[in-house]
């Protein structure tokens, strides 16, 4: 979808509409932090709003695929530093460019992070270190989905982990010291395992392409290094380290300990942040620098992938199942839904190969909807946060067994759980349902054994309904006081809750951008 | 072009006068090495003038004409010798003594909490500047030995003047030590005189590569070269806290004075770096192979030693000893790729963590003279309400030392790491990038201490102004070389470049 003014709009802009979307927040982070107090909120809340725009603006002004090497629009690029004297030498810089699917990620990511500031309402304390922290996380988010080389992938990538390093351990409740070191540590970890992974890459790119024949500078830019056509060996050693940098993040299995931690104790608009656009790190590296970058080897390592996958999805929605904590219930949940994530990009590597047209169009519908399931989980899961964190100023608590009566004591904010967990667990007309239809319509067709994953809906709606069965349609309990929430907690979820709709009856809307992309790398990926 | 040159090129015409006069009145052989000649005058100026009055003044000055010494006589367009051929000045010697002087500089500054005798320190202070500067430009082994000992007595005194009792301690272990390290560096000298028949190291070069293409018949010399490497990676490893000689860093680093820890954290640690690239680089360039793996295990070694011992730390002071010798595990990746980049990467490397490590350690040692305990942990903790600059900028010491980005440290980092990779050592680059994950465990929990844990008493902090400043300037290079890391990198690589003609 690209509309001519819109486009217009966007070169009126003084510069680069990526450059100003990362700049914006950094020139915002240092005016909140030199106004602090109250005035911070509110030039956050403008800040956070522009972006929105822009997001929105460069979505709708942007071809899916554009003439920049790649499929990429608005291209450009900054020189860090220069290994060498001479100008030959090889050099560290950031790439920007956006395709179809960068721009999904990006609108999610404005989007989300313009909630979570509408719903900081509650945080108090040292207001102007907060925001300040808040905006530099959003231009590190920002700058990981627009980012075309290894290296500004990786600084982008580790600059998220610093400011939510401080809003989990500083604004968190209870523990939250421990559940920050360790969020870091896990993620960092992964991150230099991916970064000896970029390494690797970067010398093999030096060294031989298919034919033997060595290339002259080694390079760390993903469109050259995808067109290099690497030795499939290579590829799965790169893919490994993928998988530990995504695999962390997104979370899969063995790598998920750090999730429940962090997004229990950090605040709210943390664990919103943190559900609604960390995962999706996680899952947008698995798709841009795997299926995208090294496709080849992906698609050998399509199986375990998918057991993965599988086994992550059941293993959480059990979990799930046993958590008193609401929020700890919501954590949970974001592990399991974004095991399709993976379950998709699994499929899709395993199809892509396959000459028969039925099984290609099949895995192009299960990365679509992967696409779309981040997409979809990260508006859900928002909503799911803010009233998660809500039933604390409510009712006093969120452990589930100890709210009572929600439905007849606090009706606004009961509708808007309710219809979030109905979201959540795929109900028919809202987005979550077309994500999973999606992912298991294509997967089923390319690996017929993934059905196994119905298991894990089943027992996801089972806990979902048991939840609400205890905490919403109970009997009120008269020695427990719930009071409704306020109107100005209410306008983040709400808000959040007209695209989880939206999408639900008109999922068109972001699958048309995403579906060029797809198509291409289908084809062997854009020129 | 370099990118700090047309600064350098207006300070020479504005100085022509002056160096014109030097011209007409100095020796030609001592022009060279005239900032360190400047550096001992001014320190026996010091020395007399610290009788009566505080002498700070005078070794600022000195310093300060010590730098535009170094920036009046350009070496690529003058004789780079003084002294015969026993000093140079060269593309890598420059970069090192622009190090040696930034942190001589530094100290200076933190100097003003210095409340000894104050003849005596800045006078011991000065000579070993202008020691460390011999030493780095030094290309002969003996004038590297007197040079080094020029640089290293004073130290051990200085250490020994600590305000407290267990600097004596500190200062013993670190003399022994020292002692030790001198006689084996002594017994490698005579080792390599005995077989080479020479000290100078191009010379030397020439007669290894000889050796080298033909060693039947010569294995006793070959083996008695390879003696007098491992003696040499000892003998300078103990200065620059590597295994095996890493032993006294921490506890002559947590006893002495802080400013004297800080010129010994980022001043002379970078000497012994200095001298024993050149040795290697050039005096046994044809023997890589057998010293590089060597070099390997060294630097995989120290960071695990580093870091793991780092972890155990209550002492911040000894925190941060620990962490130097890790850095200088991460360092010594650079060397062991022996390639282009990695010399560049430790050079780099080299002038990064001296901005790093003589920040924080002039920030705590400032604490600790205001709150007049060493500083532990706990007496960091909830830093961010009681001196919330500070705090700020401490934490962005701990990033850049934990190697994240918006700090130089993460370029540094990246770097060396690189290099490994490029050598054909992935292994090491990965050993280096999980020790740095590791090394989280200890930088990350002096920000939980500083901003997520209550302090005990809620006033507030007021630290001394100067060396705030200094520890200010540092914190500011540190985020501006993330933006701009190619201002020293081409310096780097420059000098890296006379390792490969």
């Amino acid at each position: 979808m690209q509309l001519d003014f819109a486009t217009n709009l966007i070169s009126m802009l003084p510069m680069n509409i990526l450059v100003l979307m990362l700049l914006i927040p950094l020139v915002g982070a240092l005016v909140a932090f030199l106004v602090g107090g109250k005035g911070s909120r509110a030039i956050t809340l403008i800040v956070t709003t522009l972006e929105m725009g822009l997001a929105v603006l460069l979505i709708l002004g942007t071809p899916s695929l554009g003439s920049d090497p790649g499929g990429m629009s608005y291209t450009i690029s900054h020189m860090l530093a220069r290994l060498g004297t001479d100008s030959s030498a090889p050099v560290f810089e950031i790439i920007l460019g956006v395709d179809g699917l960068s721009l999904v990620m990006i609108l999610l990511t404005n989007l989300v992070v313009w909630i979570a500031a509408i719903s900081s309402n509650h945080i108090k304390e040292s207001k102007g270190l907060y925001y300040t922290l808040f905006l530099v996380l959003q231009t590190g988010l920002l700058g990981v989905f627009m980012s075309l080389d290894l290296i500004g992938f990786f600084i982008f990538w580790e600059l998220v982990l610093i400011p939510m390093f401080f809003i989990i351990g500083r604004w968190g409740e209870e523990g939250s010291n421990h559940a920050a070191v360790k969020f870091f540590i896990y993620t960092h970890l992964g991150s230099a395992v991916m970064l000896v992974g970029f390494f690797y890459l970067y010398f093999q790119s030096s060294m031989f392409n298919i034919y033997g024949i060595a290339t002259a500078v080694p390079t760390f830019n993903m469109v050259d290094l995808r067109n290099l056509g690497l030795d499939p060996w290579v590829q799965i050693g790169f893919a490994l380290a993928i998988f530990m940098g995504a695999g962390v993040k997104l979370p899969v299995f063995p790598l998920h300990n750090w999730l429940p931690w962090a997004h229990v104790k950090a605040p709210t608009p943390g664990s919103v942040i943190l559900a609604g656009i960390l995962l999706k790190m996680g899952g947008y590296a698995f798709i841009r620098l795997g299926l995208w970058m090294v496709p080849d080897a992906i698609t050998r390592l399509a199986i375990p992938f998918a057991i993965i996958a599988i086994f992550t999805c059941i293993y959480a929605a059990f979990t799930a199942m046993a958590q008193t904590d609401m929020k700890r219930l919501v954590a949970w949940t974001s592990i399991n839904h974004m095991s399709w994530v993976l379950l998709g990009v699994a499929a899709y590597a395993a199809g892509s190969g396959s000459t028969d047209p039925v099984i290609q169009a099949a895995a192009s519908l299960a990365l679509q909807g992967s696409i779309f399931m981040m997409f979809a989980h990260g508006t859900i899961i928002s909503v799911m946060f803010i009233v998660a964190g809500q039933l604390k100023y409510n009712a006093g608590t969120r452990e589930i067994p100890d709210i009572k009566g929600l439905m007849a004591q606090a009706p606004k904010l009961s509708a808007v759980l309710i219809l979030a967990t109905l979201a959540a667990f795929g109900l028919p007309g809202f987005s979550g349902f077309i994500a999973e239809a999606l992912i298991i319509f294509g997967s089923i067709v390319v690996i017929n054994w993934s059905a196994a994953i119905g298991f894990g809906i089943f027992i996801t709606v089972g806990y979902m309904l048991w939840m609400l069965n205890r905490i919403v349609f109970s009997d009120p309990d008269p020695e427990k006081e719930v009071s409704e929430a306020s109107w100005s907690d209410l306008i983040a979820p709400i808000l959040m809750l007209v695209p989880v709709i939206l999408l639900g009856i008109w999922p068109d809307l972001i699958l048309d951008i995403v579906k060029p992309v797809v198509d291409a790398m289908l084809l062997g990926g854009a020129p | 072009m370099l990118q700090l040159a047309a600064i350098a090129d207006s300070l020479r015409i504005l100085l022509l006068p002056l160096k014109e006069l030097i011209l007409a009145y100095v020796p030609a052989g001592w022009i060279m090495s005239l900032p360190a000649i400047t550096l001992v005058i001014f320190g026996i100026i010091a020395l007399t003038v610290g009788m009566r009055y505080n002498p700070l003044g005078i070794s600022f000055i000195g310093v300060i004409l010590a730098i535009l010494e170094m920036v009046m006589f350009d070496p690529t367009v003058m004789f780079g010798y003084s002294f015969g051929t026993l000093f140079v000045r060269d593309a890598f010697t420059d970069l090192f003594v622009y190090i040696v002087l930034m942190v001589a500089f530094l100290v200076l500054m933190s100097s003003t909490l210095w409340g000894g005798d104050k003849g005596t320190y800045n006078f011991l202070l000065m000579i070993s500047f202008a020691g460390a500067i011999w030493v780095v430009m030094a290309t002969d082994l003996v004038a590297l030995f007197l040079a080094w000992e020029l640089m290293s007595t004073p130290t051990y005194i200085l250490v020994a003047l600590g305000p407290r009792r267990e600097a004596v301690d500190g200062a013993t272990k670190y003399f022994v030590m020292g002692l030790l390290a001198t006689m084996l560096m002594l017994l490698g000298i005579a080792l390599t005189f005995g077989v080479a028949g020479t000290t100078d190291l191009s010379a030397l070069s020439v007669y290894v590569n000889t050796l080298w293409a033909s060693p039947v018949g010569n294995e006793p010399a070959a083996y008695t070269l390879l003696l007098a490497i491992v003696l040499f990676i000892v003998s300078f490893g103990f200065k620059v806290g590597i295994f095996p000689g890493w032993q006294w860093v921490p506890d002559t680093y947590a006893s002495a004075d802080g400013s004297v820890t800080a010129y010994l954290a980022g001043g002379s640690k970078k000497t012994g770096v200095s001298a024993l690239l050149r040795i290697l680089m050039i005096g046994f360039f044809f023997a890589k192979t057998e010293w590089a793996p060597l070099i390997a295990g060294v630097a995989v070694l120290t960071m695990v030693i580093g870091n793991v011992l780092a972890l155990a730390q209550k002492d911040i002071m000894r925190m941060l000893a620990f962490s130097s010798i890790a850095m200088m595990g991460y360092l010594f990746i650079g060397v062991a790729a022996a390639n282009e980049i990695g010399m560049a990467a430790a050079g780099f490397h080299a002038f990064t963590h001296a901005i790093m490590k003589t920040a924080a350690f002039i920030l705590i040692w400032a604490m600790s003279y205001k709150l007049m305990k060493r500083i532990t942990y706990d007496d960091l903790a909830g830093l961010s309400k009681r001196a919330p600059v500070a705090a700020a900028m401490f934490a962005i010491l701990m990033l850049a030392l934990a190697g994240m980005p918006l700090t130089v440290g993460f370029w540094s980092k990246l770097v060396l790491f690189q290099s490994a990779v490029v050598a054909d050592m992935w292994w090491l680059a990965l050993v280096g990038l999980l020790n740095s994950v590791f090394s989280l465990g200890y930088y990350l929990r002096v920000m939980k201490f500083m901003y997520m844990e209550e302090p005990k008493d809620d006033t507030k902090l007021n630290l001394p102004l100067v060396p705030m400043v200094a520890v200010a300037i540092c914190v500011l290079a540190v985020v501006a070389l993330f933006i701009f890391p190619n201002v020293i990198l081409d310096y780097a690589f420059q000098a890296a470049q006379i390792f490969f003609p």
